[in-house]
């Protein structure tokens, strides 16, 4: 065991992956030599060697591009993309090509690649920096999309990501990069894309959310249960395929809804869940399913972003109305 | 103005720093961005500039100190006006916080302290099982749900009987009245689709059929029932109502025997007020109602109906005739209201006036007693010991037996028969 | 023709003076006077100023991460000679130089950095579009400038700027190929210096340098040494003399030195050596017209005196942008669409209103 932030898990995973699995590359801007504008791929380089572990020049779409044509011919890229508003060149490369190459060759050809980047808001950066792009990356048909909240899950999840024969966007919430610890063992594990984890177990409410929002809707959750409210929180882990079987258990056990995510609220994860609300749960439904997210606006720079980041109050706020709804 | 410089989060990863080297000494006038000490962190050795233009009056730490970031490193005695503080002061809501060690070329991180730490989780390729869970609340569309809460009614209370047990809107409304009077309000579904073969017919059932069944039965596991026959001898009562018919009937109003029972009920419950009573196991206590409102079992093409007439004991003969007359109408019409349904304390069954002596009547749960009035028999009776041909109205009273003793019961039959065989007592006493 | 006698296929760089600013390449020393000299001397030693207090500001902690701009003077101030007012300016994010020549205020470069994007609405400088944070995406935009102005048939040309990192995106090539195509009179810049982040220009491609990317795309192309301030003037100015004559675009490649780190959040000490950075120094842009002053003998003034008069100057523009009015929520709305849609005005009430109830919580 050893105490690790979401960086060190992930680079801890990437570290036994790559040790065990000599097809496993791992490239991108900056990876190689500087280990990572973050340093999640700090010291890989050294210890695997420069063909393994490399720098790639500037370019978003040749570095998932090229690396589907890694993945198709018996290699295991891991490419990373800086910033989650900087994965937009690679867009074109991920919905025309990476998501469709198993289904265009009926199965012929895997896709074993994992794309990596940071996302999300509150950390006072430029444009760009703080995106949270799950809904446009999940609503393609043909890959994955998973997100931790912790390091142990962030290790795990990548791991099965790694190891997953399908091509899975892995997305890290750089918010909490550095700003929660935990014990993690350095042995090799796994956790199952695809599932949901309740984190805390309640009666009046299931709260729904991922990556850096956990936190903050854990600080609701005490300011909920001195207010007499129990609430059951969940983290969705993947984006696609959403667990929806854990959600609606939870939904039939508390009748209420509330989605908490980063991401502009129209067309997005929200909505989604409140879908699967009413196609699961309806009859057990007590009040409107209600999302907590971003405005439909760009994320405003510094000095505005304390209106558009969801603080535990705005979290509290929307548990008190649902519940006495 | 004083104005006190604390170790800023510069964004490079510092939680702390060691002076190196200071640039400036107590006493010295420093201009805004000139370097005032050298500090090493975690990977760089960087100079820390002045904010404010003014005289160093104080500096904080020896050269091989370390100073946590926030924490003062000099004073300065400036020339401004206090209220400038702003300059200075990154507002709570932009305070860039520290980054970790090395860079993020972008942003101001946040690195944890301690209080961020997560316990560790045990999850790992293990299989989980998904635990079982046992589901007791009730399922219903958020209509029913709007009416439920509209009728003050708790949903998860209501049996239903749509889809999957289902609570719909008509469950509300039947468990509504149930749950007063057991009325049955009236339904005009008629969805009769025959699918024959020879030797069977199969019918659907139809709502209130549906509920008649729920609701006998469940009366029927509920209370305890335990059935008291008597006779009445109503010679009396006959021709005080053969007198006032043709009265009543030029008023529109058909004088049965009804009213006078009703009547008679009454004022005996009013002497025997378990009879008027509900118990309500949940809370541990007997409802004792206030009110006298008598259910009047009606007979229509689309089924049993039970309307109320409320506050009975403040009525006269009359007007109890007159509310059955108008009740019945509005039965046969269907045109009862929910209001004529409900609060029901006490039922009458008149079978008699179709057919049958004695029965044991189904309680209106939760209504600790109904009585059946079976058809007047013309029979020799007893009367000073002579053999006489008598007009005897059979009594049939059901009770719940979890509220109401067996003396308790006599007595209160007894004082039925006492007001029917002698109509005049009931105005008397 | 700069543009012919220095081939880059033959790996050829245009330079007039060395780095002791002694002129070596007389025949190519542009026209251009002892006061316009001084003047590009002066807005270098502005530049560089501001950019290093715009670093100390970061380091108070009253500022946000910002990309330093420091060794790229020359090519900012000799671009900022020659574009007019008229002309477009479309910036990647290290052209603080162009950007103040182009009228933009110290205020609205601190506004942007401390997170109020009204920084970028340019209250003095015309034509001068927003900081282009996703890289090399700007170059296409300069193409369609070029275009729109050419059909507009106005005596416009087009500016932008991108650096050595940004030549292996997409966008890049694709610029300049429509811009050949087009045949627009856009004057494309690459300031290659060095870096792109931690990636060494040698690793980000292995072209034999980048003004022969030119070529694919059927333009003018030459590389010149960024550091020196008349190579770059001449340049500029044989560049906008021939885009003017519509003639069509050009690209250019300034050599230079990234002296800073990639921004305040960067640490170059993890993939470069001191003993490179020094070595460089020796080319650095101020260092060298300096000298060519001084071995001229046409400058006299106080360069310390004038540094403080500037620091003042520029942290009077600091306060007034501390001083802005404070970001209000309907800010963040305002501007997504030119008429607030329903949709967003409910989700600025619903805001609001949870405003109130925090409020009432106090």
């Amino acid at each position: 065991m050893s105490v690790m932030t979401i960086v060190q898990a992930i680079n801890n995973a990437l570290d036994i992956k790559l040790e065990e699995d000599k097809n496993i590359v791992v490239y991108g801007e900056d990876c190689g030599l500087e280990g990572g504008v973050f340093r999640v791929t700090e010291g890989l380089q050294k210890k695997y060697g420069i063909e393994r572990v490399f720098d790639s020049p500037l370019a978003e779409s040749a570095i998932v591009g090229t690396g589907l044509g890694m993945a198709l011919s018996g290699l295991r890229p891991i490419v990373e993309l800086q910033f989650d508003g900087f994965t937009f060149p690679a867009f074109n490369q991920i919905i025309s090509n990476v998501s469709r190459m198993h289904n265009r060759s009926r199965g012929k050809y895997k896709v074993p690649m994992v794309i990596r980047f940071p996302y999300g808001g509150g950390i006072n950066a430029l444009e760009h920096h703080s995106e949270s792009p799950e809904a446009l990356y999940a609503h393609i048909p043909g890959i994955k999309v998973v997100i931790p909240s912790t390091p142990h899950d962030a290790k795990g999840l990548l791991i099965s990501a790694i190891e997953s024969d399908d091509p899975v966007i892995f997305m890290e919430p750089k918010r909490i990069y550095r700003a929660i610890k935990q014990e993690v063992s350095e042995e090799k594990y796994s956790i199952p894309i695809g599932k949901a984890k309740v984190l805390t177990e309640g009666t009046d409410v299931t709260v729904v959310a991922f990556g850096a929002m956990i936190r903050e809707c854990q600080k609701a959750i005490t300011m909920a249960q001195d207010a007499g409210i129990s609430v059951e929180l969940i983290d969705l882990r993947t984006i696609y395929p959403l667990d929806k079987e854990t959600i609606a258990e939870s939904i039939k056990k508390t009748g209420r809804l509330v989605i908490v995510a980063e991401a502009p609220e129209s067309f997005g994860v929200g909505g989604e869940l409140m879908a699967i609300a009413n196609e699961e749960a309806f009859l057990y439904l007590e009040a409107p399913p209600k999302r907590v997210m971003g405005f439909d606006t760009i994320a405003p720079m510094a000095k505005g972003e304390h209106f558009h980041l969801i603080t535990p109050d705005r979290i509290f706020y929307e548990i008190e109305r649902t519940v006495k709804f | 103005m004083k104005y006190i410089f604390n170790f800023p989060d510069i964004g490079e990863g510092l939680e702390e720093g060691t002076i190196l080297e200071w640039y400036v000494a107590k006493g010295q006038t420093v201009k805004a961005g000139q370097p005032l000490v050298n500090m090493e962190t975690d990977k760089v050795v960087t100079d820390i500039p002045s904010p404010k233009t003014g005289i160093i009056v104080e500096i904080y730490g020896n050269v091989g100190d370390t100073v946590h970031v926030g924490k003062p490193l000099v004073e300065i005695e400036t020339e401004e006006a206090l209220a400038t503080q702003n300059t200075s002061v990154v507002t709570e809501q932009s305070k860039p916080k520290p980054i970790t060690e090395g860079a993020s070329v972008m942003g101001t991180m946040e690195i944890a302290d301690s209080k961020a730490f997560l316990p560790s989780s045990e999850e790992g390729a293990e299989k989980q099982d998904s635990k079982e869970m046992k589901i007791t609340k009730a399922l219903a569309t958020p209509l029913a749900r709007a009416m439920a809460k509209e009728f003050k009614i708790d949903i998860n209370k209501v049996t239903g009987t749509g889809p999957s047990g289902r609570v719909t809107k008509d469950d509300i409304q039947r468990f509504d009245s149930v749950r007063n009077n057991g009325a049955v309000p009236i339904k005009t579904e008629t969805t009769e689709s025959d699918f024959s073969t020879d030797l069977t017919t199969y019918e659907p059932l139809t709502q209130i059929r549906k509920t008649i069944a729920r609701n006998m039965l469940n009366s029927k596991q509920s209370a305890a029932h335990m059935t008291l026959f008597e006779e009445v001898e109503i010679s009396e009562l006959i021709s005080i109502r053969a007198k006032f018919k043709t009265q009543f009937a030029e008023k529109n109003v058909n004088l049965t025997y009804l009213p006078f029972i009703v009547k008679a009920i009454v004022l005996a419950l009013k002497q025997h007020k378990q009879l008027n009573a509900q118990m309500d196991l949940e809370n541990d206590r007997m409802i004792h109602k206030n009110r006298y409102n008598i259910c009047i079992a009606v007979d229509t093409p689309e089924g049993l109906v039970v309307p109320v007439i409320k506050d009975a004991d403040k009525l006269s003969i009359f007007q109890i005739a007159q509310k059955i007359t108008e009740l019945s109408e509005k039965a046969r019409n269907r045109k009862l209201t929910l209001d004529d349904l409900k609060d029901g304390t006490f039922t009458i069954t008149n079978f008699g006036s179709i057919g049958g002596i004695y029965a044991t009547p189904v309680l209106n749960f939760p209504q600790a007693g109904i009585i059946g009035i079976g058809r007047i028999v013309k029979k020799p009776v007893v009367k000073n010991d002579q053999i006489v041909i008598g007009n005897v109205l059979p009594l049939s009273l059901s009770v719940d037996h979890r509220i109401v003793d067996g003396g308790d019961v006599s007595r209160f039959i007894n004082r039925i028969r006492h007001y029917l065989s002698d109509p005049v007592l009931m105005m008397m006493e | 023709m700069i543009f012919n006698d220095f081939n880059p296929l033959e790996d050829k760089i245009f330079r007039i003076i060395d780095n002791d600013g002694e002129v070596i390449n007389n025949e190519w020393m542009p026209t251009i006077t002892d006061e316009t000299v001084i003047k590009a001397y002066k807005s270098m030693l502005f530049a560089r100023t501001a950019d290093e207090m715009s670093v100390s500001y970061q380091r108070q902690g009253r500022m946000f991460t910002y990309p330093p701009c420091v060794g790229h003077e020359a090519i900012h101030i000799a671009a900022g000679l020659i574009i007019r007012e008229d002309d477009w300016l479309v910036p990647a994010f290290r052209e603080l130089g162009v950007m103040l020549a182009k009228g933009v205020r110290m205020k609205e470069i601190f506004m942007y950095y401390m997170g109020f994007e009204q920084g970028s609405n340019f209250q003095e400088a015309n034509h001068v579009l927003p900081i282009c944070i996703p890289i090399g995406s700007q170059y296409l935009h300069a193409t369609g400038i070029g275009y729109s102005v050419k059909y507009q048939k106005k005596d416009e040309v087009v500016f932008p700027f991108i650096g050595d990192g940004g030549t292996s995106e997409g966008d890049f090539s694709e610029a300049l190929n429509f811009a050949g195509v087009w045949k627009v009179p856009v004057i494309f810049t690459i300031q290659n210096n060095q870096y792109a982040i931690s990636v060494p220009v040698q690793d980000q491609t292995k072209s034999v340098n980048l003004a022969v990317k030119s070529i694919a795309a059927g333009l003018p192309g030459v590389k010149v040494d960024g550091n020196d301030f008349f190579a770059m003037y001449a340049a500029y100015q044989e560049a906008a003399e021939y885009a003017r004559a519509g003639n069509g675009a050009v690209l250019i490649e300034a050599l230079t030195y990234r002296k800073g780190a990639h921004t305040t959040s960067d640490d170059p000490t993890k993939y470069r050596t001191k003993v490179e950075e020094l070595e460089w120094a020796k080319t650095d842009p101020l260092l060298r017209l300096k000298k060519y002053m001084d071995r001229k003998g046409i400058w006299n003034e106080n360069e310390t005196e004038l540094i403080e008069q500037y620091k003042q100057e520029i942290d009077a523009e600091f306060t007034e942008a501390e001083n802005y009015t404070p970001y209000q929520l309907e800010d963040v709305f305002k501007y997504m669409y030119v008429e607030m849609p329903d949709v967003l005005k409910k989700q600025k009430a619903d805001y609001e209103q949870f405003q109130n109830w925090k409020e009432s919580r106090k």
